[in-house]
């Protein structure tokens, strides 16, 4: 049946940033703010927003997005007619090849966009933190005729250098994409949210993928070229939270940022809900001389001893005497008797052994030998093992230094 | 098909929980932080493998309804089969307004439902029993002793109104039924009752035309020992029964005990539970929560001791909250004093109010009551 909008949502990269985090899972997969993973952000915003048929582009390690997803009922995306669609690169009759960049992944999903024959099409990411009416976006698009509308958020002088800018004129048309400049003209940042008129979008793709130059990528060769073409290119400002996650650092960043009243990014306010999908599991026990301040605990969890600062998702445990601050622990993760565990990430099912240390707060470092400490999904640490600051150690054994 | 069937009788009030039950039955009674009582009994028969299940209703049943909706929760939203709400259309006392009299009468009131059972045998349980029982290993001892009906029980312990106790001898078999006795003694019947299909319509069909309908009168202690072989399968685990508030409110602080919580939420079988869609709790900086069960969604700045809190429930900065069971989104503005209380869904609780109940008779607070 005719859709007047569907969502591809980009979820194949590997997020090699996250390093250890994202060894045997896609980034749209990783664990976020105790409840949720990062993927529930998109397509929490797409229930939310009205926009019922998903098409999820997998590649990298997919076992556990695809598990994840599921019939896309938390999300309400179960849908008769539409709801979410995994969509891994598959063979056609010319032969196979896997997704070579963002603008492929679609290029060779024309035929699924087809079968909704969908006046617009939204592209999102799988990486990012923020809560966003995507309809709002749709009605700037269709009330500015554009052929490509790109969301953009004002961001601090200092950092757009580290972002695609956008300059745009008075109506906020795009009339230039610099990508990272150095001399940036303008502080507005895309946010890797795009909606294209597909008619449009699907003649600069079969174009794009003749082109054997191209690396078939969004922001390095459509926007631009469609740009250049004279295109109507319409900016979308969002104010509100957002945050790219595909660094530890920004990963810390954002669930901290989810602690702090102020910052933006309140899960707990109902009015635009993040859905997810959970374990049933019982309510989190805060033991007798338990002491939690600041943080988060989600179902499941076994608290006896001391959480600062730190979010705790489901089912962990924090055994008497341990304590833990500023620190991430994901589903699963045990800190043992007397442990601690400070400015860390630590993964799903990971287990902090007996007296052991586990990262350093940057007071207790020289700068440059400061920084977030990882213990991977399923890792270990024995007892009394002391990991230090910026160290890394994965399920194997392996350490390494970032 | 071999396997089991599971009914679950739905319609019996339970006048000791009273506010609890002013807009519920007894199986959609909250429990445990973020459960309803008949979750309990719906995971046990979902963890052996059930997949069909009668859900017997009269009375207010609409929010029973509204709780299990499709049985999508435990699996039991099925091409074939799966879960059915049985409302009493088909009995002709429901016109005149009356409770059912026993249960047999209820089971003729579904006897086209009954007929077509897919299963051989078939589990009968009421349904505001909080327990984690392996049905299978009951089915087990069932096909084990070849006996005609088996009768989960437990130790008699505190003498407990209108229920049936059972004498067994050393092999297990049941030697005495007492209905309603005025001392406790042998073993207490949890009224869950295994039995196979065609007994039941027998049994079902023989009651009805000779006017009777109590289960356990004119089938456990008229017919047990004679014309059938009753045998208790003995359960020395976590069971309770919510009757009244007191009992209620006893059994729910059992669960901060963690040997309890082990038993009654192990993974191996999972209780499970409509989902709340709530974010991860948050616990405010210089707050004390202790000792407490903190379901997902809550926000926390006052003071928290041995309670329990359901999905989003807000205590305010200089509140303290002792010995308090609060469904789902209770509010506590600040510096509200709080003490074995239960607080219904959505009641809130002014700035400055105080509330104190005792552990031998602890206050409820309707459903969306302003205090």
């Amino acid at each position: 049946m005719k859709k007047e909008c569907i969502a591809m949502l980009l979820a194949g990269g590997q997020g090699s940033r996250l390093y250890v985090l994202t060894e045997n899972m896609a980034k749209p997969a990783v664990p976020f703010g105790g409840r949720f993973r990062i993927i529930d952000f998109p397509l929490s915003n797409c229930a939310n927003a009205g926009i019922d048929t998903v098409g999820v582009l997998t590649q990298y390690r997919p076992l556990e997005l695809n598990r994840y997803i599921g019939s896309g009922q938390p999300w309400d995306l179960d849908r008769a007619d539409g709801g979410v669609h995994i969509l891994p690169p598959y063979q056609s009759a010319n032969g196979a090849s896997w997704y070579k960049g963002t603008a492929n992944a679609i290029f060779q999903n024309i035929g699924f966009v087809d079968m909704y024959d969908p006046d617009y099409v939204l592209i999102l990411s799988g990486d990012h933190i923020y809560k966003m009416n995507y309809a709002k976006m749709l009605d700037h698009h269709k009330k500015n005729g554009a052929d490509c509308t790109i969301s953009v958020m004002e961001v601090p002088w200092e950092d757009a250098p580290r972002f695609g800018i956008m300059n745009v004129d008075g109506e906020d048309t795009i009339t230039e994409f610099e990508e990272k400049p150095a001399k940036p003209k303008s502080n507005l940042a895309s946010m890797g949210i795009y909606i294209f008129s597909w008619k449009k979008l699907r003649a600069y793709l079969i174009e794009d993928e003749s082109d054997e130059t191209s690396s078939n990528d969004f922001g390095k060769n459509i926007i631009p070229r469609m740009l250049k073409n004279g295109e109507k290119m319409a900016a979308y400002r969002f104010s509100g939270y957002w945050k790219d996650v595909g660094t530890l650092d920004s990963l810390w960043d954002a669930n901290m940022d989810m602690l702090a009243t102020g910052s933006g990014l309140d899960l707990l306010e109902r009015d635009w809900p993040i859905y997810g999908r959970a374990g049933s599991l019982p309510p989190a026990y805060l033991g007798r001389n338990a002491r939690v301040e600041h943080s988060v605990v989600a179902r499941g969890c076994t608290v006896e001893g001391k959480t600062e600062n730190s979010v705790l998702s489901e089912r962990c445990t924090v055994e008497e005497g341990a304590s833990v601050q500023y620190s991430i622990l994901m589903p699963g993760a045990v800190v043992k008797k007397d442990a601690r565990v400070s400015y860390a990430i630590i993964g799903e099912n990971a287990v902090v052994g007996e007296h052991a240390f586990v990262g350093a707060p940057p007071e207790a470092c020289r700068p440059e030998d400061w920084g977030i400490t990882v213990l991977g999904p399923e890792a270990a640490v024995v007892e009394d093992y002391v990991l230090a600051a910026k160290r890394m150690r994965s399920a194997d054994g392996k350490e390494t230094v970032r | 098909m071999n396997g089991m069937h599971g009914l679950i009788f739905a319609y019996e009030e339970a006048p000791g929980l009273r506010e609890l039950t002013e807009v519920r039955m007894p199986g959609s009674v909250p429990f445990g932080g973020r459960y309803r009582a008949i979750d309990f009994m719906l995971s046990n028969m979902h963890n052996a493998g059930i997949t069909d299940v009668g859900v017997v209703l009269q009375g207010n049943y609409q929010s029973l309804i509204d709780h299990i909706g499709n049985g999508k929760t435990w699996d039991m939203a099925r091409k074939n089969g799966g879960l059915k709400l049985l409302p009493p259309f088909a009995n002709e006392r429901r016109y005149r307004g009356e409770a059912f009299r026993g249960k047999l009468e209820a089971l003729a009131g579904v006897r086209s439902y009954l007929s077509e059972i897919r299963q051989k045998y078939v589990v009968l349980s009421d349904s505001n029993l909080i327990i984690n029982l392996p049905l299978q290993q009951v089915l087990d001892a069932h096909l084990a002793s070849g006996a005609d009906i088996t009768c989960v029980c437990t130790e008699s312990g505190a003498f407990v109104e209108n229920a049936t106790y059972f004498t067994l001898d050393e092999t297990g078999k049941v030697s005495e039924t007492r209905c309603a006795p005025r001392t406790a003694s042998g073993y207490r019947s949890l009224e869950i009752y295994l039995l196979s299909r065609d007994l039941l319509l027998a049994l079902v069909d023989e009651c009805a035309a000779q006017e009777k309908y109590s289960f356990r009168s004119d089938v456990l202690c008229a017919m047990g020992g004679k014309r059938l072989t009753l045998r208790g399968f003995v359960w020395d685990g976590f069971a309770a029964q919510l009757r009244t508030v007191n009992e209620y409110f006893e059994r729910s602080m059992e669960l901060l005990d963690g040997s309890i919580r082990a038993e009654l939420f192990c993974p191996a079988r999972p209780i499970l539970a409509k989902e709340d869609d709530e974010a991860a709790s948050y616990i405010a900086p210089e707050t004390r929560c202790t000792n407490s069960l903190i379901a997902d969604g809550c926000q926390i700045e006052g003071t928290v001791e041995g309670s329990i809190l359901f999905p989003g429930v807000k205590i305010g900065k200089g509140s303290s909250v002792k010995n308090c069971i609060l469904f789902k989104n209770t509010v506590v503005e600040d510096g509200v004093a709080l003490k074995c209380v239960i607080a219904d869904k959505n009641v809130h609780i002014r700035r400055g109010g105080t509330l104190i109940g005792h552990e031998s008779y602890p206050l409820v607070v309707s459903k969306n009551s302003v205090v």
